[in-house]
């Protein structure tokens, strides 16, 4: 028995004691079967595999302690309304919140961050990482990190793109159709039957075969395809205000339908609009991703994950992780993005389950 | 009775009625291009009278919807035409790949759906504990992340560096069904991940929507054992919701099933759609979106004539 797993189970041991004594239930639940399944894992996996365990609660424990951090940072910046509401925010939505703003800060300031230019060949294809490359070279020795920083920029970017266009082609549609009502509202309502009967990737790819893959094509292709989600939203939100009084009396007054959507509708409809966005966000980014991974999406060279992931692919059989880590990338902002959506739904929503 | 079968033939009807549409939709697109489908196909290397040759075999000078009537007749007798690059028809290439798409579709879905509703089940009964957070945390992971993640870090794990299994799909005609399900079991296994986190979290869903209902607080109330709740009151209500999540996420995995068939290099009909768009083979793009879409709507009417069968308040709409 090595020093280190001597110290493993040493340290799993005391901190569920710990926890037990000062009565917190739930964590020495958690500690005390994590060292059970040790016990289990070691016996099979040997000291290998406890010390991926701890390589994992260690990264989990960093994520959790970054999360606390930047709820506080958030609430000590923000105003005293906004502060209340972030402190009641899980640790899960923090960290969300911090994954998307280092995306932002990443893609935003990518001609800075990256260490060379996103086409510029540097090196031999394939080579290893050095101090020079972090992450190596990729299948024409172009530097993975510098592409991944513009993959940020780009790959979030035209997502954001498609998902703003599709927002406001639903919302105002959804808008219209619920204040106007009638034959508007009618072949709207059918248009978005027929448009989500299709599923969207083969959607997607039946237009990309006919209007070919420029990045204009791409951004309006994605959002009429997920714009129906939001419609059905809005008209389904906004339907149940038009049956207000306040709207009828601002009817009465004379005001036309964009006053009715602009300073009546709209305020009233924001919170489950915000969540739907990100939600929205999440199904545009995802397809944009698989669309370039299949060759049909952003056009080299231009840095994009769902690019880069395929054209490393072949690293995969030597057992090397580079294409995975765009896809992670991927993965991550989506996961960060879902997790800020939930804690909104459950806010606003006020849904609390028993 | 009769007002069971009139409800459903209904709902059969209307989705007739959105396949033809789609159907429409999927023949005029193509009309869309800029010039017409020869020029599109032959490009820059395009004399006049290629084009005219290839008009002439398309029969591009009838009308358009006198050819698409014929091309959905011919489909609907399992004629897609011919293919523009390789000159097969499309039927003889498509049949073979769609039995094995569906084989894998079905292969994920067998070890999914009892997986998920087990799982789902018991993650409503252990809700807001620490394993319903990390449950509930894992399947947004799971959700969130891209097919071809998934697919690669299986290849890593399970096929390059456990050697358990192949990491490329590859098909031949005389493999026993063993061999068969080991051959394909990664690609199944991407999809049961993606779909079993799908369906666990709309079956805990559905099921904590029941528990809250006043009829279950009284069986608890009257002292009726937890297993007995769960398995006499709660359960056939609860049909009707499961049913519903089983057929909406047997119309997803039809979606997923074209990346993972790309990460595995699977021999099915996703492969042979993306093969044809990059290629721009129109009538196999055609006949593939058609089958998907059909495929898809047939699912998604599955699932509401199984929610109208099994729970009578639909049958009487208001």
């Amino acid at each position: 028995m090595s020093l280190f797993v001597t110290g493993y189970y040493a340290v799993l041991i005391a901190a569920s004691c710990l926890a037990a004594y000062l009565g917190k239930r739930s964590i020495f639940m958690g500690i005390f079967s994590l060292t059970l399944i040790s016990f289990l894992v070691g016996i099979i996996g040997g000291a290998g595999a406890l010390r991926t365990i701890t390589i994992l609660v260690g990264i989990l424990a960093l994520a959790a302690g970054i999360s606390y951090a930047f709820r506080e940072f958030l609430v000590n910046i923000s105003g005293p309304n906004l502060a209340r509401e972030l402190r009641t925010a899980p640790l899960t939505a923090a960290f969300g919140m911090f994954v998307i703003f280092t995306y932002a800060i990443a893609g935003i300031f990518a001609g800075w961050i990256a260490p060379h230019g996103e086409a510029e060949v540097i090196s031999s294809a394939f080579a290893p990482a050095d101090a020079n490359m972090l992450l190596g070279a990729d299948q024409l020795g172009r530097d993975v990190f510098s592409r991944l920083i513009y993959g940020a920029r780009n790959t979030v970017g035209l997502a954001l793109l498609a998902t703003v266009l599709a927002f406001v082609m639903g919302a105002m549609a959804g808008l219209l159709a619920a204040v106007k009502g009638g034959w508007f509202d009618q072949i709207m309502g059918r248009l978005a039957d027929v448009i989500m009967s299709i599923p969207s990737l083969i959607f997607a790819l039946l237009m990309l075969s006919i209007l070919g893959t420029n990045l204009a094509v791409i951004v309006i292709v994605v959002a009429v395809i997920y714009s129906p989600r939001v419609f059905r939203l809005t008209r389904a939100v906004a339907g149940n205000i038009v049956v207000m009084d306040y709207i009828e009396a601002a009817k009465l007054r004379g005001e036309g339908d964009m006053y009715l959507v602009r300073r009546e509708i709209l305020p009233n409809a924001t919170a489950p609009m915000i969540a739907e966005f990100g939600l929205e966000f999440c199904f545009v980014f995802l397809l944009i991703a698989g669309l370039s991974f299949l060759g049909l999406g952003i056009q080299p060279p231009t840095a994009d994950w769902g690019s880069m992931v395929r054209e490393n692919a072949t690293l995969i059989s030597f057992g090397d992780i580079t294409p995975l880590i765009p896809a992670a990338a991927i993965a991550l902002l989506t996961v960060a993005v879902n997790f800020v959506v939930d804690w909104m739904l459950f806010r606003s929503s006020g849904l609390k389950e028993q | 009775m009769g007002d069971l079968t009139g409800l459903v033939l209904k709902r059969l009807g209307f989705g007739l009625i959105t396949l033809l549409v789609v159907s429409v939709l999927i023949f005029f697109a193509v009309e869309l291009l800029p010039g017409d489908v020869a020029e599109a196909v032959l490009g820059q290397g395009a004399t006049e009278e290629t084009v005219a040759a290839m008009r002439d075999q398309l029969g591009l000078d009838r009308p358009a919807p006198v050819r698409y009537f014929e091309w959905l007749f011919g489909a609907i007798q399992g004629d897609f035409g011919v293919s523009l690059i390789s000159g097969e028809r499309v039927s003889e290439a498509i049949t073979g790949r769609f039995i094995n798409t569906l084989f894998l579709a079905a292969y994920a879905a067998v070890l999914a759906v009892p997986l998920a509703i087990f799982l789902g089940i018991l993650v409503a009964l252990l809700r807001n504990t620490l394993f319903d957070r990390v449950a509930n945390v894992l399947t947004l992971t799971s959700i969130s992340s891209p097919e071809f993640f998934l697919g690669y870090i299986l290849i890593l794990y399970l096929a390059v560096k456990a050697k358990a299994f192949p990491a490329i799909a590859s098909l031949t005609g005389d493999m026993s069904l063993l061999e068969l399900l080991h051959r394909t079991f990664l690609p199944a296994l991407t999809l049961v991940l993606v779909v079993t986190a799908h369906m666990m979290r709309m079956t805990r869903a559905a099921i904590i929507n029941l528990l809250a209902s006043p009829y279950i607080e009284m069986a608890r109330l009257k002292g009726t054992p937890p297993w007995k709740v769960i398995v006499h009151h709660a359960l056939p209500n609860a049909w009707a919701p499961i049913i519903n999540v089983v057929a909406l996420n047997l119309a997803y995995l039809i979606t997923g099933v074209v990346l993972v068939e790309v990460v595995f290099v699977y021999p099915g009909i996703g492969q042979l759609l993306v093969d044809a768009v990059s290629k721009r083979d129109f009538p196999i793009v055609q006949a593939c979106c058609l089958i998907f879409a059909a495929t898809f709507i047939l699912l998604n009417l599955a699932a509401d004539v199984g929610a109208i069968l099994t729970n009578p308040r639909l049958r009487h709409p208001k």
